[in-house]
């Protein structure tokens, strides 16, 4: 049976059987051979039988489709056959069968490019593997595994110790606040430790609060040991086993 | 607190039809926006019933404390936040039905975002990537993360910003509502101060107006309802590809004093 083999370099990356339908090149993941490449337009090619000859077909795409190295809009192909396609190369791979089917070309749709879609299972999937080889690579964080405390050094709250389990931990006299301040004149909200996938930051309320004696400047992401400064009340970040 | 709300939808200047979707529910404030894909006019009708379905559960939670939850509470956030991830769940299992259900709307699906009040304390939930954004003391942050493709790559760190900003693939989804059986539904939460706006906004904002663009549009508007226009006239000329949606939200102070006001422009001045 013939085949479209995708190589890169020296690897073959996949192999795709030729069959009646036409067979799709480009860098969306719908595509039949998708290339993950910023060189490779969206819908970049296409192979399809057309009066029992393979054709390709270059589908207008930014940087060209070649064969065996000339810049080719729509050339028939024949066993060996090499189309060059950003980095990539798709080799033609033709096992003297059965004669091509006559019939079988068919339009395909119309790509649409701009048409928002969503990943099919199997490209999530993929997204993941690579998410979890980015994360092996980045180590994962022991201070995930710990509890992030709030231990009071100086003022007045209503207990010495908070753990900061939440999405959002609120410092204030509030009723909502997770830490609450107890002296007079202090805002509802003072200050607000936002829980985020990489970590804790902390933002500002009505006051501005500070970390190991800098006023912060926007959201900023807390380290295990600093100390927060709201108003008079200083407040340790730790992460407890 | 007394919030200020502007709202506004447009076809932008290429497609033929309006598949965004949003609803302010002044009683509730809440505040929903959807943007439905799935060709000819089902985008619409899957970004219409994930914003009716929102407001009804959330609604029906608020009338009767015997509301059925859907999806998993999470035990990090409040139960009004829970509620309203539940009415996500429940959107998407209605258009995911809906779709399977009529041959000729399958495929169709939604993003959502939704933020709702409780007291000072702001709810937010969403899924794909239409977008919420708080502006505070001058400064604009995406409170959301995309779940499109190109933002999980670089989230994991295998493309830069760049990159993403340059790619043909920013309109590829990894999560949507009505797309699958069950979904994902991230979930924050924000204590909101007096001088605060929140936008929530669909992608043909944000593919079409940048970030500073967006602030410094929303620092020079008088109102909230001016904001919106201003917002949605920018992506039309900065080409309007798209559908554009967006709802703002100011927060004020219930009466102003002078104090207050001081207190704010002390804030915003640094």
């Amino acid at each position: 049976m013939s085949r479209l083999v995708l190589k890169f370099e020296r690897s073959t990356l996949k192999e795709v059987p030729l069959g009646t339908r036409p067979v799709t090149i480009g860098r969306a993941p719908d595509n039949d051979i998708p290339i993950d490449n910023l060189a490779v337009s969206n819908y970049h090619a296409r192979v399809y039988v057309e009066a029992g000859s393979l054709v390709v077909e270059d589908l207008n795409s930014l940087n060209g489709s070649f064969l065996n190295d000339i810049r080719v809009e729509r050339a028939m192909l024949k066993d060996g056959d090499s189309i060059l396609i950003g980095k990539h190369h798709i080799v033609v791979d033709q096992v003297n069968d059965a004669a091509l089917p006559l019939d079988s070309w068919r339009k395909a749709p119309a790509p649409r490019v701009n048409e928002t879609m969503v990943l099919d299972t199997e490209e999530r999937r993929k997204l993941f593997e690579q998410a979890a080889a980015a994360g092996e690579r980045s180590q994962v964080s022991p201070d995930r595994l710990r509890v992030p405390t709030l231990s009071v050094l100086r003022g007045s709250t209503d207990q010495k110790e908070y753990r900061v389990v939440g999405k959002l931990t609120v410092i204030g006299h509030s009723k909502m606040a997770t830490v609450r301040l107890r002296r007079w004149f202090t805002p509802e909200v003072a200050a607000q430790i936002n829980k985020h996938e990489d970590g804790y930051y902390l933002g500002r309320g009505d006051w501005l609060p500070k970390i190991n004696g800098v006023a912060i400047d926007g959201l900023t992401r807390l380290n295990d040991g600093d100390v927060i400064e709201v108003g008079r009340v200083r407040l340790n970040f730790l992460f407890r086993e | 607190m007394r919030i200020q709300t502007g709202a506004r939808t447009d076809l932008g200047r290429v497609r033929k039809n309006n598949e965004d979707s949003y609803q302010i529910e002044p009683s509730l404030e809440l505040y929903v926006l959807s943007d439905g894909m799935g060709g000819e006019a089902h985008g619409e009708v899957a970004s219409k019933m994930a914003v009716q379905t929102v407001i009804t559960h959330c609604q029906q939670g608020e009338n009767s404390r015997t509301t059925p939850i859907f999806g998993e509470p999470r035990s990090d956030v409040s139960d009004r936040t829970n509620r309203l991830t539940s009415a996500i769940h429940l959107a998407n299992r209605k258009v995911f039905e809906a779709a399977s259900a009529n041959p000729d709307q399958h495929g169709m699906g939604a993003t959502i975002v939704a933020a709702w009040m409780e007291g000072q304390k702001l709810s937010l939930a969403h899924v794909g990537d239409s977008r919420a954004y708080l502006l505070r003391a001058g400064s604009l942050n995406q409170l959301t993360a995309d779940h499109s493709l190109v933002a999980e790559k670089v989230r994991i760190g295998i493309l830069t910003p760049q990159e993403a900003d340059a790619s043909e693939l920013q309109s590829v989804l990894t999560r949507a509502v009505g797309t699958n059986a069950t979904v994902e539904v991230d979930a924050d939460e924000q204590m909101l101060l007096v001088g605060d706006t929140v936008l929530l906004c669909s992608d043909g904002l944000t593919r079409m107006v940048t970030d500073p663009e967006i602030a410094s549009t929303l620092l020079t508007s008088t109102s909230a309802q001016e904001a919106a226009d201003r917002l949605v006239e920018l992506a039309n000329e900065n080409g309007g590809v798209d559908n554009v949606s967006v709802i703002i939200l100011r927060v004020f102070q219930k009466s102003e004093s002078v104090l207050d006001r001081l207190k704010v422009w002390k804030r915003n001045s640094g």
